[in-house]
């Protein structure tokens, strides 16, 4: 029986960009479970069906990643939810602000694809079908 | 029974003169005090003119206790409230915002702990004038002492920094947001060619196309970079990540970055590095950047045919602030790196603005070099935020040398 590939939360207010970032889930192996483009739909997105990974921009409107991520944290059937998040600040203190929300990965804007790819892939290695 | 005898008339004599020299001298005296009476006048007549003809300023002096005793005129225009209606009657502290003060640890103490530690202090605080308006005020608290040097009060000057904030905000919201809106449709860019680029079918040319708009956007997404660092060093928010760092480490991966340039024009890099090492204290991709940005200017602005050297040294900065290159009495050790090229120059005139933000040399626009004078400011930026310093030697025609000294 084939094993499904891990799903994957995608959230981002740019058309492009999901879209960019989907290519790199389906690089990375995985399908895009669902893509929504502002904080609020990826909350309940994630909550209704929870993802093996959630790939959210710090920016979008309705709740930004940091609070999507601080949300996901708090529930318990989220909690254990990877989070990258990706960002167009790339300061250490927007870094550093990423990862106290309880993200598992930051990547500044712009990302490599390739760069994508991998972090997608390491963050879904431990994902059970 | 004691009879008087008449003094004899050389004892009048000497007492008639003496009470002539007595009056002589209270007269002077009496000279002597309307003098003093009229200079202090007229210094406290001078005092008061200068106090009063501060009138972008407001000037506040109080007792020991914060009750006002002194309110010039850009106090009474700062806080809408005349003279007669504030001295003897009102606190200093009413006129602050009540909830900041209670956040600085409430009433005057709050206002003058600093000052009394330290003999002064400078920092932001919000006035409320009388109409309730609330305004940042940037405050220098000063103690004042009377004629015996026991102090008599406070002096509280301030500079109404309402409009200068909010455009330092405006400012940054206005950065951040030019960076998001920029970096956004870069990434769609950058991402999109690193896809096509991995096609294995382009040709030659295609790929030679994209590798142009790459180049082009790659160059877009550093002038973004360069404007958000210089936001950040000047709103003071540019803050390093320390760590030991092998500067000669740093300096080979900066020939490496220039290197295809530097081999597409013709321009010939070395590198003298101590073999062993020079590990300063520092941010590593900071010092990065300070040393790309020396090293691809170096290469930028020579042609074809010139060399460009990069001497990296341990030495030591003297007390006087001079470098040496052998150890003396009170001299700290330093890291010193030598950028040199043969190249095109900076005029005498302008090396002491080659550090200003998007100051360009004449040389520089003559010879049509790319560049926007971000570089050096950074790189400057980045000197000072490690105690170090960055200084230029150039003569036109013949070539410069920057040399960027940090402490190890």
């Amino acid at each position: 029986m084939p094993t499904a590939a891990p799903r994957v939360l995608v959230a981002d207010d740019e058309d492009d960009i999901r879209a960019l970032v989907g290519l790199a889930v389906r690089r990375a192996g995985c399908t895009v479970a669902t893509q929504v483009a502002d904080g609020t739909q990826a909350l309940i997105a994630a909550r209704t069906d929870p993802p093996d990974l959630a790939v959210l921009d710090v920016s979008m409107p309705g709740a930004t990643g940091l609070e999507v991520c601080t949300a996901l944290r708090a529930d318990p059937a989220t909690a254990a939810v990877p989070v990258l998040l990706l960002s167009a600040g790339a300061t250490p203190e927007d870094v550093a602000r990423g990862l106290a929300a309880g993200a598992d990965a930051y990547l500044a804007k712009p990302f490599s694809v390739a760069g994508l790819v991998a972090r997608v892939r390491e963050l879904t290695a431990g994902a059970t079908p | 029974m004691t009879v008087l005898e008449p003094a004899p008339a050389e004892e009048l004599t000497r007492l008639r003169a003496e009470n002539a020299a007595l009056r002589a001298q209270m007269q002077h005296r009496d000279d002597e005090l309307e003098v003093a009476t009229r200079m202090l006048q007229a210094r406290a007549q001078t005092m008061t003119s200068v106090i009063d003809a501060v009138t972008e300023q407001s000037i506040i002096g109080t007792d020991v206790d914060g009750v006002v005793r002194v309110w010039n005129p850009g106090a009474e225009r700062m806080l809408g409230l005349p003279r007669a209606d504030v001295v003897r009657t009102r606190s200093i502290t009413d006129f602050h915002l009540p909830e900041e003060l209670a956040e600085a640890g409430g009433g005057l103490a709050a206002l003058v702990g600093t000052a009394q530690e330290q003999g002064s202090d400078v920092r932001d605080w919000t006035y409320v004038a009388a109409d309730g308006t609330e305004l940042t005020v940037s405050v220098a608290v000063t103690p004042r002492t009377d004629d015996r040097g026991v102090q008599a009060g406070w002096n509280f000057v301030g500079t109404d920094m309402t409009e200068a904030r909010a455009t330092e905000r405006m400012k940054d919201q206005f950065v951040s947001l030019i960076s998001h809106e920029l970096r956004t449709p870069l990434t769609s860019i950058l991402g999109y060619l690193e896809l096509l680029l991995d096609d294995p079918e382009l040709t030659d040319e295609q790929r030679q196309y994209l590798g142009t708009v790459e180049r082009n956007a790659q160059r877009l997404l550093r002038l973004v970079g360069d404007l958000l660092f210089t936001a950040q060093v000047d709103a003071g928010r540019f803050t390093l990540q320390p760590e030991d760092v092998d500067l000669a480490t740093v300096v080979r991966a900066a020939e490496e970055t220039a290197r295809v340039v530097a081999g597409a024009t013709g321009v010939e890099v070395s590198v003298d590095v101590p073999d062993g090492g020079l590990v300063v204290h520092g941010d590593a991709v900071r010092l990065g950047q300070a040393c790309d940005n020396l090293v691809s200017n170096a290469v930028k602005f020579t042609p074809t045919g010139g060399r460009v050297t990069l001497a990296l040294r341990a030495a030591w900065r003297t007390p006087e602030g001079g470098v040496v290159e052998a150890p003396q009495d009170g001299a700290v050790p330093v890291a010193r790196l030598a950028v040199s090229d043969t190249g095109i120059g900076i005029p005498a005139g302008e090396q002491s603005q080659l550090f200003a933000r998007f100051f360009r040399a004449s040389t520089a626009r003559r010879h049509a070099v790319p560049g926007v004078g971000l570089g050096l400011a950074i790189t400057r930026a980045i000197a000072a935020a490690h105690d170090g310093t960055l200084e230029v030697s150039s003569v036109e025609g013949e070539g410069t040398t920057f040399t960027l000294t940090l402490p190890v």
